[in-house]
């Protein structure tokens, strides 16, 4: 069967040649006026009333001297020999529900369509007067161009659904050279929420990249941001297809299984131990890894928390200072102490030592040639980063963080990030796709090829709107990606409202159901007006694909994913209430040995620092290889026992030292 | 000194219809026109009261027509391609459809046509003859008078032409009648020609020949929409027998007497004082759709117009 090939060949890459033969039967008829004439790239044609065929239908004209014409129908209209409507109001005598006529008006289907292929190419000339047909699958394949990624010995088809007209259905498959790279990249993906199926369609796709990605072409892995709800959460959960479902499966020769290798991410709640995800169900929060960075990965970040509103270019100097001389390196103050500054905590000492000195000093607000307002405002914006994304940063340097440098072929890693603010997702997205970024340079990350999946494209690469970081990023993938291997598969609700340059640079388009209002937007003006509304109205399931390939966007069905969606996988893995903090450590020390017992993990704990917990079970879960004995690896990375009082003691520990700013952006 | 009698001032046209009115005229639309009328061949021609002794208004209600019927109508086109000497050649094209209405859906029953030369081959030199009849087309003979008159000569070329469709239309009622006994067919004129044992309607539309006169007439002609006159019954050109009358389908108030006015023939029997009744109401019912474009649009039954325009697209370039 399909299982253990890494790569598949369709079935439709065997046939040879690439004329195909017409369908017995025309359906219509090629027509030509003055006024409507047919040319090189569009033509109309008429059909019988009762015709199968509808907008986004693919046929063939076949000339008289052998010109082989494909095209994709574009718009139709209908119309009788009534002269003017006042005639029929004046045959029912100005009632309506008047008897019905006898005889139906003489009544016309007119269909437009733009060609998308010409067989020989040269010359290029208008479509001639001929009988239509409908395409069959093999005139799809190549209509569309796809016999010359098909065939041959290294195939490189990707499917992506099933196009249906009149009775015809094939398989469409999009170049995976288009769409990973390198001869062009990207997908952007847009429709309505909720109806559009955007994240279904990714979810598919993926998987079929995953069964039909060629093995010469090198290692594919993606990186999903999940930003909002548990849209990603279940992706190594088996949904329930139908029969129906199972068969768009078969035809795709894509294998209707979950994902075999998804690796999930979620920062912890601010209690540091309770992981930040909806995917907090007993039986699946084990596979669910911290994403905890301490300051070394936030501070080279820095720009993606601080606006260029907040820092000057004087606060942007001393941050460099701090990240090129002060950071995880020995540094002596110029008051007799000495630092090495590895987390938030450390680097609060520091300023507490530095504000200190000048304070005894009391002749200078300068300190190493950077004004004390300037070190007050960067320790207040960096300290304050600690509080707002507390959970995935830690004030004591504990850092987990995705395997850059071994990913792995076909494998999913899903960044839950749903739970956190805006600030905490720019920050994982950033850092996350900047880490992807050099490592595909260096050619060390374990992959070749990395999809990213962003949704809700539109806030993090607007339009309008000012200058990010994250947006700077977007377009820098969008632009230069493909070359490296890093490609993004956008999603948004309005492409109109994302940066053109991000969504210009998508080489794969796929647009579900749409607003109308978005599709009177300049960029959908190449559309006809019957394609925009059967764009209004497409029913889940079924997406219009634009592909370098296809000179005309298509119209295609893709099956449901084969995993559990978010809904259904919240109702069937209900996420579990936080727990206290040592039933959340025993939990976790549980998951990694079921035979530990949670009263032994309590009694373990108990009186310690909080701090030191979270430090000590953070190594546990990290430690590699694992441990033999889990709760004895535990107890080792515990330090000493002290007694509660001291624990608890104001400013006596790291808790204390980095305290919560009741005005975060105050000078 | 004597005077000149004052001229009556020319009326305007609102108050010569205005004193027509108040004469008991009633008014006709007042199109304006400026082509001569051709002339009628046959004006008058004799009729018997059947349903009653002298011709009254009758009123119909609409009714639905039969589930499945059929509509014959011919087309005839022709062109002058030139002369031989001063021998007239045209060529000719006729056709002739029969459509079957099924669910209110217009299918071809069935179709004849055909593509002649016409010339008045007598005047013709055994030469000419034989090199017209080797051009591959079948050679009509039209009437030569003894007179060479060009335009005269191309008018009885024209009437062979006519006969040819009406001998086209009878060969495709034929088909129709041989295929589809049970059900009737509707003819675009006059069914005189046409076996009694047909089941065919003639709503003619042209009325070149009236049948009546004097009151009878007048009852016909201003004859209330919605309303038939009394049967009466008219003999055909072979003889035969048919009974008619004649139906308004359109109001003709401020319009000619002639507006919305069809007259309809079927065989002549017993039944055809009911049949006019049933026959009429649904005639009445094919008042929509409308068969505009065509001018003739008030008398011009749908399906007719219908099986005239497929005849006339499917003539191709003879348009």
């Amino acid at each position: 069967m399909w299982l253990g090939l890494p790569f598949r060949i369709p079935h439709s890459a065997l046939r040879i040649g690439t004329m195909t033969q017409p369908t017995a039967i025309p359906i219509g008829r090629v027509v030509a006026t003055e006024a409507l004439p047919s040319s090189a790239h569009q033509f109309h044609f008429w059909t019988a009333t009762d015709t199968a065929i509808g907008i986004g239908a693919i046929v063939r004209v076949d000339g008289p001297d052998g010109r082989v014409v494909h095209a994709v129908v574009v718009d139709a209209r209908a119309y009788s020999d009534l002269m003017t409507p006042l005639h029929d109001v004046l045959a029912a005598e100005g009632d309506p529900a008047g008897a019905a006529a006898p005889t139906r008006r003489t009544e016309i289907r007119l269909w437009t369509a733009n060609v998308l292929r010409q067989t020989p190419e040269e010359p290029v000339q208008p479509v001639p007067l001929s009988e239509v047909r409908l395409a069959t699958a093999d005139d799809v394949e190549v209509a569309l161009r796809m016999d010359g990624y098909l065939r041959g010995e290294r195939p490189s088809g990707i499917p992506v659904g099933l196009y249906s007209a009149g009775g015809v259905t094939s398989p469409i498959f999009v170049d995976a050279d288009f769409l990973l790279g390198p001869e062009s990249a990207h997908l952007n993906i847009t429709g309505i929420s909720g109806l559009a199926t955007k994240t279904s369609a990714v979810e598919f796709l993926l998987s079929a990249i995953f069964q039909h990605f060629p093995a010469h072409k090198g290692r594919v892995a993606a990186v999903c941001f999940n930003v909002k709800g548990p849209d990603l959460c279940f992706l190594d959960q088996p949904a329930q297809l139908t029969e129906a479902e199972q068969d768009m499966y078969r035809q795709l020769e894509i294998d209707p299984q979950p994902f075999e290798k998804v690796s999930y991410y979620a920062p912890y709640r601010p209690d540091g131990v309770n992981l930040n995800t909806l995917r907090s169900c007993p039986e699946l929060v084990g596979s669910v890894e911290p994403l905890t960075w301490g300051l070394r990965e936030v501070l080279d970040y820095h720009e993606v928390l601080l606006n260029r509103d907040d820092v000057d270019a004087k606060a942007d100097a001393f941050i460099d200072f701090l990240a090129d001389r002060v950071v995880e390196k020995e540094f002596d103050d110029d008051w007799g102490g000495k630092h090495r500054v590895r987390s938030f905590s450390d680097l609060e000492r520091l300023f507490r030592a530095i504000f200190d000195g000048l304070e005894g000093q009391g002749r200078s607000d300068m300190w190493r040639t950077h004004h004390i307002a300037t070190i007050r405002k960067v320790r207040n914006r960096l300290l304050n980063i600690s509080v707002r994304c507390k959970g995935l940063v830690t004030d004591d340097g504990g850092v987990s963080d995705l395997p850059f440098g071994a990913f792995e072929d076909r494998r999913v890693y899903v960044l839950d990030v749903a739970g956190m603010d805006q600030l905490g997702q720019d920050l994982v997205f950033t850092r996350v796709v900047s880490q992807l970024r050099e490592h595909l340079e260096r050619r060390d990350l374990g992959v070749e090829h990395v999809v990213v999946f962003v949704d809700e494209l539109n806030k993090y690469a607007p339009q309008d709107g000012p200058e990010t970081y994250v947006r700077k990023m977007l377009l820098d993938i969008s632009e230069r990606g493909r070359y490296l291997g890093l490609v993004l598969f956008g999603a948004q609700q309005f492409r109109s409202q994302v940066h053109r340059r991000v969504v210009g640079n998508a080489g794969t388009v796929v647009f579900g159901r749409m607003d109308l209002d978005e599709l009177a937007t300049p960029g959908y003006q190449v559309l006809s007006p019957a394609t925009k509304l059967r764009l209004a109205t497409l029913p889940k399931g079924e997406l219009m694909v634009r592909h370098p390939h296809f000179t005309q966007p298509v119209f295609l069905r893709f099956p449901r994913p084969a995993v559990l969606n978010g809904r259904g996988g919240v109702e069937r893995f209900p996420p579990s209430p936080d727990v206290s903090f040592a039933d959340a450590v025993a939990r976790q020390l549980a998951q990694l040995d079921r035979g530990i017992a949670p009263a032994r993990v309590k009694d373990l704990i108990d009186g310690r620092r909080e701090d030191d917990v979270r430090r000590a079970l953070l190594a546990t879960r990290r430690a590699r290889p694992r441990p033999r004995d889990i709760l004895g690896f535990f107890q080792s990375k515990l330090p000493a026992a002290v007694p509660r009082q001291n624990a608890e003691r104001p400013g006596a520990g790291t808790h204390a030292v980095v305290r919560p700013l009741e005005d975060p952006y105050a000078d | 000194m004597p005077t000149e009698p004052l001229m009556n001032p020319v009326p305007t046209r609102a108050r010569l219809r205005e004193a027509l009115r108040a004469m008991g005229a009633s008014l006709s639309a007042g199109r304006l026109a400026s082509n001569p009328i051709a002339p009628i061949q046959r004006p008058h021609a004799p009729a018997a009261m059947v349903e009653h002794d002298r011709i009254r208004a009758i009123p119909v209600r609409p009714l639905p027509p039969p589930p499945v019927v059929g509509f014959l109508d011919g087309i005839q086109r022709y062109s002058h391609e030139g002369n031989l000497g001063l021998v007239p050649v045209l060529r000719a094209h006729v056709a002739a459809m029969v459509q079957l209405r099924e669910d209110g859906r217009l299918r071809v029953r069935a179709k004849v046509e055909k593509d002649f030369l016409v010339a008045p081959v007598a005047r013709l030199t055994p030469a000419q003859r034989d090199r017209l009849m080797g051009l591959g087309l079948p050679v009509h003979e039209s009437r030569a008078e003894e007179m060479v008159h060009p335009l005269v000569d191309r008018q009885r070329a024209v009437e062979e032409i006519e006969r040819a469709r009406e001998a086209i239309e009878h060969a495709a009622a034929l088909q129709f009648v041989s295929d589809c006994p049970d059900f009737l067919l509707v003819v675009d004129g006059a069914i005189g020609e046409y076996p009694a044992s047909w089941r065919a309607v003639g709503v003619a539309k042209s009325h070149e020949t009236q049948f009546l006169s004097g009151p009878d007439l007048e009852v016909a002609l201003t004859l209330p929409y919605g309303t038939r006159t009394s049967v009466f019954a008219r003999t055909g050109s072979a003889g035969r027998k048919v009974h008619t009358w004649y139906l308004r389908l359109w109001p003709w108030e401020g319009e000619d007497l002639l507006y919305g006015l069809v007259r309809v023939e079927r065989n002549a029997d017993d039944e055809s004082m009911a049949a006019a009744t049933e026959l009429s109401g649904w005639l009445l019912s094919e008042r929509t759709p409308l068969s505009s474009p065509d001018g003739r649009w008030d008398r011009l039954l749908y399906p007719i117009h219908a099986v005239e325009e497929s005849l006339r697209a499917q003539a191709g370039s003879w348009a």
